[in-house]
This record gives structure tokens, C-alpha cells and sequence, in this order.
């Protein structure tokens, strides 16, 4: 644990855990889906795996945040209550399964970036963020391992393969910038030293993709035009449909206990 | 007063509440009345923590325990690291198995097969 | 019961005399309780009735992560979610364990899923009705898990070695999943009412499929008797019918919800329930393919087939590549 920086906003400092928390409750709804419909049965069982982890994490994130906030909002109330403007993922995280191909670059390249960054998480100077941080690193490195094994070999695979490939990471390539966009709400969490930086992050992300892409053959594409809103809650119009989904029944039956 | 501190191995493992609730249960049953649970997940769980005698009844379960020292300690591995790796078949104690699939029933294990007897059976992987 | 009426190509269940040498130590391996292993000699018969049941067994497993599946993104709580996704999570890995098990008697799991898909393979028929409310969930742990556990408690005394293995792995997990079903039973029928309207009618509609699951009697049965005698199966589909029956009354008394039987009465002579058989013409239109979700569940299965097929085409091209380069290396 580091020593403790700048005191922090706890309206700041609950934003910050629920771009965590949010991040990995959206892309974990999103692996869920295909449960029982993927290509082969080892598939399925390790994508409900992965689901399970990214939704333990997100308890984890939520818990921490609604205790940060200290309204009494605890992680159902968080996940379940909430609407599109106020969750705080990564638009990447949202963005639809297409086909496995995609599935799995989307899956790469969030790991990559979670992998980095719960390994610096894991020196915060908040001690129940660094506790979190070396929990989850431990599973994400897990999930990186496959899902950087997996973009190799369907990019080094067959010629539809490759070409699928492809298309998968020019048309998810455009979200990948966010991760690496600082605002207010970073330079407060850093200079509380409860985080990195998220340009800092980049460099080792990109030696990271550039060695997989390589390997994959797959080439990365030029632009450096990023998609952003996620975080701050402006999101894209699949992410209400996630929520109308995952919320249905806490909101059709208000109160009730599960 | 007793603590007992519980460790998840997994963030998402959904047995803790039963685990929880059988490690209470058996306490009171030996008389221990005052005493309270308290999960943590620092220091996270590793296999380093089964001890010789936990090792030995996964064995007997059918289950391959952890070969230590194979947790990967971060960035991509791949395939290869973990091709090298030798379980052996905890019924018949061949060495030559192959893994099948590296998630099992439980985020924990990975599923492999015994090439000599033929036996499908569980490795608890090392993390 | 995950495999129902599994056939056996037998006429008439021969007795010690009528066999050969071979056969005849066989069985008598069998009569003495000793396992089979992969690797003995086996009857052919045996070979294929048991690839047909720890086949169907398996297919069960996984077309049954569909009505759970249908779920898993509409959980009331982040617990509940992550509780039903290890379940299906389980349940797919029981899936693999049973195909490798299958494995051992000498077919491929690809061979067992064409049959599948071919329609010339079946599943529970359990798995056939559709999971209407969150209640449903909690029914089918309490009630479909319960039925299976009740059927494979016994088969761990099975004499294929890796099948009686596999059950006993496959029971201890089954037994947490009917814990926690039942966990949300008691949730829902404390609820509020719209609660318990959804449990009583899930009790409704799985009450009488969940019985279908053991299939019919079997008494008279000649595949019955050959597979009893082979120890593949170990009670008459009765006699699991009964103890289910006798086991799940209480439990629904217990959450106050009503079993819907009007015949439904406590028989003090033979100490257990009288109850009513469900509709067998229901059972048979439902093997048939008439339930009310076997298109969906084989549409799904095979779409989820033909939509990877590209996947496991490029995983084996890789694999080739990387073989290639080995022994290029070498």
C-alpha cells in the first residue's frame, strides 16, 4: 500500500468505483448471453466463467461504492435501480456480441487494459481497493491468457477466420480509446494516489495488443479516432436495452425481496 | 469470542454462503456458541494454502490437486506454458494425460483425461 | 430422470447358462458388485445401451442450459445471477464429463452430437418446457435437479467404473443446486403475492413433467430388466417415481404451496403417497417433438452448431499450423 495522497470527493471517488464496478457488470451481462449458444461446449463453460468473475467483481466495485457514497445504496440497489445516465461503462463493454470472433476481441481488449490496471490498483493507497484490485487481477490475467490465445489462433487460423478477425477489431477498434482518456475523476483519484493515470496505461496496452495482432496476423487499424461518453453516462442506444433486460424484475416488482 | 475468517477462492464463487453456513453450523454442533464469520479477500486465497492432507483427499475424490509453482504470475502466457504441465491421473497415477478443457464445472478446475486408463477427471488449477 | 427408456437391442434377459465363457464372467464381474473399466472386454450390448445413456445423459446436460440460460440476464439479484451462471456453468461441465465418459467406449463426442442434431438422439423431456417466470428457476432446482438426484444417487453404485464415478462427482453438485432452488421457492412463496402466485405456478406446470421425468412404468419392460441386470440401472422407474413423490409432498406443504393432485393422499398401509400418474399421451407427443419447446431448443442447439462451425474450423487449422512448424523445427 502506498502512502495516502490528496483527499478525495466522495461524490468523486464513487464515480471512479463505478466505472469499475459498471464496466464489469456490463461486459459480464454481456458474456452471459451466450450461455448454452456458443461454438463448442468447452466454450460454454468457460464463457459462463468468465461471466461469473466479471459479475463477482462487480459486487465487489458496487458494494465498495455505495459504502463510499454512504447513502445506504448497496450493489442490487446500484446495479438494478439505476438508469442508462448514470452508469459509468466503458461504451466498449456495451457494444454487442456479434459473432464469436468479436465477442472474443472485445473480450482481449478490455482484459489487456484490466490486467494492467488492476496490477497498479493492486499499490493503491485506498487499502480496500487494493484488496479488490489483487482479487480480480489474479482472474483477468487468467481471462487475458485466453482471450489473447484465442484472437491468435482465429486470426492464424483459416481465411474466414482471419477475415472476421479483422472486421471484429476495425469495428471495436473505435471504443478502444476510451479506456485511456483521463478526466477530472482520474486526476482526483491520482492525485489521492488511489490510481494510475489512464494515459499512463497505454503504452504497455499497445506492446500488448501490437505482440497479439502480430501473432494473429492481423493488422491494426490507423485511425486514432475514439468513441467516448460511456463514463461520463452518455452511452449507446444498446446499453438500455441491457438495463430493460436486467432490470426487469426489480422494477416491475418494486420492494420485493429475491 | 471466535473469529473465523473465510477466504473466497474465486470473487464469483457462489458456494460461499454454504460454505459459510456448514462451518457455523459444525462449530455450534461442537459447542462453540460465541463466534462470528468474517469473509475477507485479503490476502487472496491461493492454492499454496491446501495443506498436504486437503491435497490428498481431492486425490481420493478424483480430482487432480494443484502441481505448485504453475500460477501464473501475470501477462500472457499462452498455450504453450501450460502444454508442459503433468498431471497425473489421480486414479491410476499416469502421467500421461491431456487436458480436454481448461475450465471444469467449477471455475477452479479444468477438465483433462487419462490417456492410460481413460479416465475423464478434474485438475484443481494452481493460482 | 435425464435418460429416459433407453433401449438395449435385447429380446429377453438371458440367464448365466445361455452365455458364452466370456459373457458369463462377465456378468458374474457384475453380480459380484466389481466395476468395469474402459478398457475389459464388454458385451457389445452393454457398450451400446450404456453409449446411448450416458449419451442422453449428456445432451440433457446441455440442451438443459437453455430454459436456465433464459434467466441468467434477467436475475432478481447480482447473488442470484452469479448463483444461477455457476449452476449452468456446472451443468455444462457435467455436460463435458459425461461426453468423455462416453468417450471411453469408444465413440466421439462430434459422433453423439450429430446424432443429437440428426433427431436420432434424445434428451430429457424435461427440458422441453419452457421457463416462464424467475419462479421457475427455483422449480426446476428444487424439482427437475431433485427428480435427477433421486435417479442418480442409485447409479453411483453403476458397474461402468467411469460413470459410477462421474454420478458421484455429478450428485454432490446436484444436491447444491437443489438446495439453492429450493432456497428460491421458500423466497417466492414468502414474497409478496405476485411472489406466490408465480410459485404456485410453477409448481402448476413442472409438478407433473418433473414425474414424466422418470419415464413410464417399466415394470413389465425387457430393456429394463437387461439394463438391471448389467447394473446400469438400479430401480424400477416406479419405485423412483414413488420415492420422489414421497420425498417433494412435505416440501411443499412446507412452503405452503399446493401439489396439484386432487388425488394426492397419504396411503398409512404402504406408508407412502397415492398419487396420479401425469398424462402419458403429454410424455410421448413430447418425444415426439410436440412439447411446447423442442423446435426452440433444437433450433437453438443447432444454430449455436452451424454459427461456430467456422471457429472450430479455424482452432483446427491453427492447431495443424503449429504442427506443421513443430515438425519443421524438429
Amino acid at each position: 500500500m502506498t502512502e495516502p495522497g490528496d483527499k478525495i470527493a466522495n461524490d468523486v471517488f464513487f464515480d471512479w468505483l463505478l466505472r469499475r464496478g459498471d464496466t464489469a457488470l456490463v461486459l459480464g451481462h454481456r458474456v452471459s448471453e451466450w450461455c448454452g449458444h456458443s461454438p463448442v461446449l468447452e466454450e460454454d463453460i468457460a464463457l459462463a466463467n468468465i461471466a461469473l468473475d466479471l459479475i463477482g467483481q462487480a459486487r465487489l466495485w458496487l458494494s465498495l461504492a455505495g459504502e463510499v457514497e454512504g447513502k445506504g445504496r448497496g450493489e442490487n440497489e446500484l446495479a438494478y435501480l439505476r438508469d442508462a445516465w448514470d452508469f459509468r461503462n466503458l461504451l466498449l463493454a456495451e457494444q454487442p456480441n456479434g459473432d464469436f470472433g468479436q465477442t472474443m476481441m472485445r473480450q482481449f481488449l478490455i482484459d489487456a487494459y484490466q490486467s494492467q490496471l488492476l496490477k497498479a490498483l493492486a499499490t493503491s493507497a485506498d487499502n480496500r481497493v487494493a484488496e479488490i484490485a489483487v482479487k480480480a487481477g489474479k482472474e483477468v490475467d487468467y481471462h487475458l491468457d485466453r482471450s489473447a490465445d484465442l484472437v491468435i489462433r482465429l486470426g492464424d487460423g483459416t481465411s474466414e477466420s482471419r477475415q472476421r478477425m479483422q472486421a471484429a477489431l476495425e469495428s471495436l477498434w473505435p471504443y478502444s480509446g476510451e479506456m485511456f482518456k483521463g478526466d477530472a475523476v482520474d486526476q482526483a483519484v491520482v492525485a489521492a494516489k488511489i490510481a494510475p493515470s489512464p494515459e499512463g496505461l497505454r503504452t504497455e496496452w499497445l506492446s500488448t495488443v501490437d505482440a497479439v495482432f502480430t501473432e494473429a496476423t492481423l493488422s491494426k487499424p490507423e485511425t486514432d479516432f475514439a468513441h467516448t461518453g460511456g463514463l461520463t453516462g452518455r452511452h449507446t442506444e444498446h446499453l438500455g436495452h441491457i438495463l430493460a433486460d436486467m432490470q426487469f424484475l426489480q422494477r416491475a416488482y418494486p420492494g420485493a425481496t429475491w | 469470542m471466535l473469529v473465523v475468517t473465510v477466504t473466497p477462492t474465486y470473487t464469483g464463487c457462489p458456494a460461499t454462503a454454504v460454505i459459510n453456513l456448514d462451518i457455523e453450523t459444525k462449530l455450534r454442533s461442537n459447542g462453540i456458541e460465541n463466534l462470528r464469520l468474517e469473509q475477507r479477500i485479503s490476502p487472496a486465497w491461493t492454492t499454496a494454502w491446501l495443506s498436504q492432507e486437503g491435497r490428498e483427499k481431492l486425490r481420493k475424490y478424483g480430482i487432480a490437486p494443484p502441481v505448485e509453482g504453475t500460477s501464473k504470475t501475470g501477462r500472457i502466457s499462452r498455450l504453450s506454458s501450460n502444454e508442459a504441465l503433468v498431471v497425473a491421473c489421480p486414479r491410476c497415477g499416469s502421467d500421461k494425460t491431456e487436458k480436454v478443457s481448461q475450465f471444469g464445472s467449477t471455475p477452479c478446475k479444468a477438465a483433462y483425461r487419462c490417456r492410460s486408463c481413460l479416465e475423464p477427471f478434474d485438475y484443481f488449477k494452481c493460482h | 430422470m435425464y435418460a429416459q427408456m433407453v433401449k438395449t437391442d435385447t429380446t429377453k434377459v438371458r440367464d448365466l447358462s445361455e452365455m458364452s465363457a466370456q459373457e458369463r464372467a462377465f456378468q458374474e464381474r457384475i453380480d459380484r458388485g466389481e466395476k468395469i473399466e474402459p478398457t475389459d472386454w464388454m458385451p457389445d450390448g452393454y457398450r451400446k445401451t450404456l453409449i446411448r445413456q450416458i449419451g442422453q445423459h449428456a445432451h440433457s446436460e446441455i440442451v438443459g442450459q437453455l430454459p436456465e440460460g433464459n434467466w441468467i440476464t434477467r436475475a432478481p439479484t447480482l447473488e442470484r445471477k452469479a448463483i444461477l451462471l455457476a449452476k449452468v456453468q456446472d451443468e455444462a461441465g457435467h455436460g463435458l464429463y459425461l461426453y468423455c465418459a462416453a468417450e471411453t467406449l469408444g465413440v466421439s463426442r462430434d459422433e453423439l452430437i450429430e446424432l443429437l442434431h440428426a433427431g436420432k438422439m434424445k434428451y430429457s423431456s424435461i427440458f422441453n418446457y419452457p421457463t416462464l417466470t424467475w419462479a421457475d428457476i427455483g422449480a426446476v432446482g428444487w424439482l427437475v435437479d431433485g427428480a435427477a438426484i433421486m435417479n442418480q444417487v442409485p447409479l453411483q453404485r453403476t458397474s461402468f467404473g467411469p460413470y459410477s464415478r462421474a454420478m458421484i462427482r455429478i450428485c454432490k453438485e446436484e444436491s447444491f443446486h437443489q438446495r439453492q432452488g429450493y432456497d428460491i421457492m421458500m423466497k417466492m412463496a414468502g414474497g409478496n403475492e405476485a411472489q406466490r402466485r408465480m410459485a404456485q405456478d410453477a409448481l402448476d406446470r413442472f409438478w407433473y413433467p418433473s414425474l414424466m421425468m422418470f419415464g413410464p412404468s417399466d415394470k413389465e419392460s425387457v430393456h429394463s430388466a437387461q439394463s438391471m441386470a448389467w447394473k446400469i440401472k438400479i430401480n424400477t422407474n416406479d419405485e423412483l417415481r414413488q420415492k420422489f413423490v414421497d420425498q417433494t409432498v412435505p416440501q411443499a406443504q412446507y412452503l405452503g404451496l399446493t401439489v396439484p393432485d386432487e388425488h394426492l393422499k397419504w396411503n398409512e398401509d404402504k406408508g407412502s403417497y397415492d398419487f396420479s400418474e401425469p398424462d402419458w399421451n403429454e410424455f410421448f407427443e413430447v418425444l415426439k417433438g410436440n412439447g411446447p419447446c423442442n423446435r426452440e431448443r433444437m433450433e437453438a442447439r443447432v444454430k449455436a452448431w452451424e454459427d461456430g462451425e467456422w471457429v472450430r474450423d479455424a482452432l483446427m487449422a491453427h492447431a495443424d499450423k503449429r504442427e506443421a512448424s513443430r515438425t519443421a523445427a524438429e
